[in-house]
């Protein structure tokens, strides 16, 4: 044959103890003398039988192992042992009710050593009064068998004992009674075990002169890269399912995910992006989308003014800012009767903190009044709300606005449906709503399959020429301003606005990146 | 926004026909009404006042009357009145015809097309005068303006007076503004000997009986102000005044005292067969706005009720019968509503339309077309609104949705873009990324990090709570705040934020920038300034910037352990891009860490080699 047959080192080692060893050693002794653990040894002797080499012999005893029960029996004493030696002190006699007292004895497990008290024939009952016979007298200097045996026992490697080392015991003890010490006392356990004798079959003996044992590798180093030596090593398989480490990716938050799409659908569709300060002057946020100076949104207890910088400049272009109050007053030149209301140009120049990105769109019709023209500007925006599960003082929306001659109420509805429909959600619906800057206004739900129902997502419109002509506008502008967390909350199944912002760092590393 | 309960049997007796709940809902959404839905109501009508408390199938009744204050857990002292179904809406603050089941049904009636066109509003001739005293029109008891009308017979039965009720108090909230700009008394006319006198009477010297007391003396109007709730209530409006608006009738005897409290002598009852109604305020065009849509929604829930007018006569001024019900003017032009909807109408439809928003149309051709908007509709200010109306009665659901055809380039914020690519490297780092929110406190944004208060942080007047009361100016506090709150969380926790924080700035436009900003936040039993400092230099190389360090002993960091980096190539004497190191264990004691924590931020344009102050466009387009 001329080529040396290469088994498992550990297989080779382990047919080498048997050769040595007479068939008397389980499977334990023989982890114990190769260093290494029993189921490398159980699986290397299973192997070696199959292929004839090796014998296991299998043999199935009992163990008796000490129970806590009699462990205690071991360290305190007796029951029956305290009882006596309690009536012993008290002259030979004591009342069944003193018992527990004297003794210590938890009082549910005197009955049961009255039991055996009697069958032992120490004591005698005498209404509630137990005396001491003179077989108890000579009990109490002498410990039983039974006794011998537990302490025996206690002392023992993991306090057991197998049925075939019993007579190591210091004392000869029947069946029978062992098996009393476990059924009534519950002082021991009796454990069924299978012990395995591997031996070497005359074939193993025979194979052994020729194999030699394989070099095994399990981490691959440089060294035996470099060596060459991993071709004759054997490698180890791996328990694939084994558990590991975890390791966390680095990701991109949820919200973030949703912002970064929703600037992409809109970049898509020809959208420039802008920007506005989250300082804003209340002419920008307010008077310049035509909302009232006494509106209810405008109030301190919506709107978060601001103690540094309290005021703002007006516009330094003073005609918009003139036909801004005339819009406010009396229409103006715009077609409008107008709030009918004095304009206030010091309520106009209070600092707030924006309270819709509708502020920045504004700006960006003053600056670049004729169309075509798409902006958008995605941000965070401040109402005066507390931080509840529903509501947060901050939050962040998308406005855009298309500045187009032919732009109508259609092409408005039109935009917002391709939006969602990119984001995910193609099954949306539009219900008349109103505010003060748009006319025709407009709300957009979209269906949420899971809650059935519809979700509020924002607001659009075409702007009123109460807004468009003070800015120096002539032509449609077709607006909108949308929230984004509710978005990301549909996406990720948050059940809370709050747990956006509040992060949980679990659920920020468990938050899956692609989510289904 | 506040919600109304519509009882549905009194709507269906005003539409004129019976609604199944699913058409009702249906319909109404499309008109853009905010249904909460329907629910069923239990009613426990107070036997000393009459009022009607309404309560939810679980809710008990409360101790006392709110009204009257009667204890309503007394025996005998309330009866239950059959549960009402009624339809559950948000009230839209634009469209207060449609807070009750009159003008709702009004309304409802055009839509559904069961009568479309102007609502008839007749106003009979003047049953008699108000005289208006001079005293209200002197700054010392401001509140000038006053219409009214008197309305019979009424049949205030069941669900008519709580209606009546309920009408008066929303109207105060949508046109009133909490009753500053107008408020509406109501009062029963038999109790009540005409002329009426509209004055301001001396608070100490003047008294009567408020509604609700059961104290056979009158109050002086200044105890009204003290003690009664709703003097409490609205005291804030009459407050800075020497003398206070009073009603009184030609007796002396006291209407009301607006915009507080009526008197209990003219209260109104389910047996009052005739009512006198005022509306006061500091707005022309709200109290009569208000007053035409009390008296022609009452009118919708008791068809026989006429609305007789009042003359109000002030010196040196022509008398004014009111309420003026007469519908207004405006023209809508067929061709811009179908540029400004895009949407293939023709005159014909467009007048049915209009019509069907209960708007008259005069007869007439061409594209014009002459439109009489009733007298409730305070809404109509321009062709727009009424272009609108049109497309609510087409129905948003059957607009067709089109794009636009024009071309326009897409250009992102350069900003923007770095900040994706920031985020890039520091996910690459391994890092998660967190949101947390630009509001915060001086304790969070810096004494907790043991510096002093920033003196450059925007700071909110109004604060809803101390822990918002500015806006950010770093970005590391917050992350610490998440390592806190997170410390009983498996380890390593590897974070980081990219956001804009906020800085006062007397040469921005609106006196504050933004200013973009990434940080990263590191905690585990070794964390240490060889890892941040090794996150540094990746941040830099992966934006080309050249680092040179010197300590920094600023907190948080532990000193001789934080460092400042500058880049030479990114402006004269080096730009200052990033500050990292180990942050204090003083810091990590207080936020209650027990590992060690490192900690980065830098300045994101700065980084990219440009000045921070072209960071926003709207900025850089001010100063050219």
């Amino acid at each position: 044959m001329g080529q040396t047959e290469r088994i498992p080192e550990i297989e080779y080692r382990l047919l080498q103890a048997l050769a040595k060893s007479r068939g008397d050693l389980e499977v334990e002794d023989l982890a114990a003398r190769l260093e290494t653990d029993q189921a490398q040894i159980a699986a290397a002797a299973v192997l070696l039988e199959r292929r004839g080499w090796v014998e296991i012999r299998v043999d199935e005893s009992r163990e008796w192992i000490l129970t806590p029960l009699g462990k205690e029996a071991v360290d305190e004493g007796w029951p029956e042992r305290r009882i006596i030696t309690a009536m012993d002190e008290s002259g030979g006699s004591l009342s069944i009710q003193e018992i527990s007292s004297k003794t210590g004895i938890d009082p549910k497990v005197v009955g049961g050593a009255l039991r055996f008290l009697r069958e032992r024939e120490w004591v005698q009952q005498e209404g509630p009064v137990l005396n001491l016979t003179s077989a108890g007298a000579e009990a109490l200097g002498k410990e039983t068998d039974e006794e011998v045996f537990l302490s025996w026992l206690s002392g023992r490697d993991q306090e057991r004992v197998h049925e075939t080392d019993l007579t190591d015991a210091p004392v000869p003890l029947a069946d029978a009674a062992i098996n009393d010490l476990a059924r009534k006392r519950k002082f021991l356990d009796a454990k069924t075990r299978a012990r395995r004798f591997p031996s070497l079959s005359d074939e193993g003996r025979r194979a052994l002169e020729t194999v030699q044992p394989q070099m095994e590798v399990s981490q691959l180093t440089p060294e035996i890269l470099a060596a060459g030596t991993w071709r004759e090593a054997r490698l180890k398989a791996y328990d694939v399912g084994l558990d590991v480490e975890p390791v966390v990716a680095g990701k991109i938050h949820p919200l973030q995910r949703v912002i970064q799409e929703t600037r992409k659908a809109f970049l898509q569709m020809g959208f420039t992006e802008i920007a506005s300060p989250f300082v804003e002057s209340s002419f920008w946020d307010f008077d310049a989308l035509f909302q009232p100076q006494d509106h209810p949104a405008r109030e301190m207890q919506d709107t978060f003014y601001l103690e540094k910088p309290g005021r703002v400049e007006l516009p330094r272009d003073s005609a918009t800012v003139e036909r801004v109050r005339a819009a406010h007053e009396d229409g103006g030149e715009t077609g409008s009767r107008g709030w009918e209301i004095p304009w206030d140009p010091e309520l106009a120049r209070g600092a707030v903190l924006r309270t819709h990105t509708t502020a920045a769109t504004a700006r960006a019709v003053a600056k670049n009044p004729e169309g075509p023209r798409r902006v958008f500007c995605v941000g965070q925006v401040f109402r005066r709300e507390a931080i509840t599960f529903k509501h947060l003082p901050v939050f962040i929306q998308v406005d855009g606005i298309i500045i187009d001659e032919k732009g109508t109420f259609a092409n408005l509805l039109g935009t917002l449906g391709q939006f969602y429909t990119s984001m995910g959600f193609p099954h949306y619906e539009f219900r008349p709503a109103f505010f003060p800057y748009t006319e025709p206004s407009v709300e957009v739900f979209i269906y949420y399959e899971p809650k059935k129902t519809w979700v509020e997502m924002g607001g659009a419109g075409v702007f009123r020429p109460e807004v468009t002509r003070p800015l120096g506008c002539e032509v449609p502008v077709l607006a909108w301003g949308l929230g984004l967390e509710r978005l990301a909350m549909l996406r990720y199944q948050v059940l809370h606005m709050r747990d956006l912002y509040l992060a949980d760092v679990q659920w920020l590393k468990d938050a899956p990146a692609c989510p289904s | 926004m506040p919600v109304v309960g519509i009882p549905i049997e009194l709507l269906q007796e005003v539409v004129g026909r019976s609604l199944d709940a699913q058409e009702l809902q249906k319909t109404l959404s499309r008109m853009g009404c905010d249904l909460e839905g329907l629910q069923v109501v239990r009613r426990v009508l107070c036997r000393r006042c009459s009022f009607i408390s309404e309560l939810g199938a679980q809710e008990e009744i409360p101790p006392d009357c709110s009204e009257c204050g009667a204890e309503l857990r007394d025996e005998g002292a309330t009866e239950e009145l059959p549960d009402l179904e009624v339809l559950r809406m948000e009230l839209l603050a634009v469209r207060p015809d449609l807070f009750d089941p009159g003008g709702l049904g009004r309304a409802l009636r055009g839509y559904l097309g069961l009568e479309t066109g102007l609502p008839k509003a007749t106003v009979e001739e003047p049953a008699f005068d108000l005289h208006v005293d001079d005293m209200v029109t002197k700054p010392t008891s401001l509140r000038p303006y006053i219409v009214a009308a008197v309305l019979e017979p009424v049949r205030l039965d069941g669900e008519r007076i709580k209606v009546l009720m309920k009408l008066q108090e929303n109207l105060h909230w949508a046109l009133g503004r909490d009753r500053r700009q107008a408020s509406i008394g109501v009062y029963d006319l038999d109790t009540v000997e005409p002329p009426i006198t509209y004055t301001a009477e001396d608070p100490q010297a003047f008294s009567f009986r408020p509604l609700g007391t059961t104290e056979a003396d009158g109050w002086p109007l200044a105890r009204i102000l003290e003690e009664h709730p709703k003097g409490r209530g609205y005291s804030h409006l009459l407050q800075s005044f020497t003398h206070y608006p009073i009603l009184a009738d030609a007796q002396g005897q006291v209407l009301s005292m607006p915009p507080i409290i009526n008197s209990e002598e003219t209260r109104v009852t389910g047996d009052s067969k005739r009512l006198f109604v005022d509306v006061t305020g500091m707005n022309p065009r709200a109290i009569s706005s208000a007053l035409a849509i009390f008296v022609t929604s009452l009118q919708m829930l008791m068809p026989e009720m006429r609305i007789r007018a009042v003359t109000v006569r002030r010196e040196g001024s022509e008398p004014m019968p009111t309420p003026d019900l007469s519908a207004a003017s405006h023209t809508v032009r067929v061709s811009e509503a179908r540029r400004i909807l895009g949407l293939p109408l023709e005159r014909a439809q467009t007048v049915e339309l209009l019509e069907r928003m209960r708007h008259g149309v005069l007869k007439g051709n061409g594209d014009e077309i002459q439109v009489q908007t009733p007298s409730y509709r305070n809404d109509i200010m321009h062709e727009v609104d009424l272009i609108e109306d049109i497309a609510i009665a087409y129905g948003y659901d059957r607009v067709p949705q089109v794009l636009l055809p024009t071309t326009t380039l897409a250009r992102e914020r350069p900003v923007e873009l770095l900040s994706q690519r920031a985020r890039e490297v520091l996910a690459g780092l391994g890092l998660v990324e967190v949101v947390s929110l630009v509001l915060t406190n001086p304790e969070v944004n810096d004494t907790s990090l043991g510096r002093a208060p920033s003196e450059n942080a925007v700071i909110v007047a109004n604060p809803i709570s101390r822990d918002q009361s500015q806006l950010r100016t770093q970005l590391i506090p917050g992350l610490l705040q998440i390592l806190s709150q997170n410390r009983h969380r498996p380890l390593p926790q590897s974070l980081f934020e990219i956001g804009d924080v906020t800085f006062l700035d007397a040469k921005s436009e609106t006196g504050a920038r933004e200013e973009r900003h990434l940080a990263l936040a590191i905690v585990h039993p070794k964390a240490g300034f060889a890892e941040v400092k090794a996150a540094a230099e990746a941040i830099a190389r992966e934006f080309e910037c050249t680092l040179s360090l010197e300590p920094y002993d600023e907190p948080p960091f532990l000193p001789g352990r934080g460092a400042r980096a500058l880049c030479r190539e990114c402006g004269p004497g080096g730009a200052e891009t990033m500050v990292f190191g180990e942050v204090h264990p003083e810091v990590l004691e207080k936020l209650g860490i027990s590992n060690p924590v490192v900690v980065l931020e830098g300045v994101l344009m700065a980084l990219a080699g440009k000045d921070p102050l072209d960071q926003d466009e709207w900025r850089r387009d001010r100063s050219s």
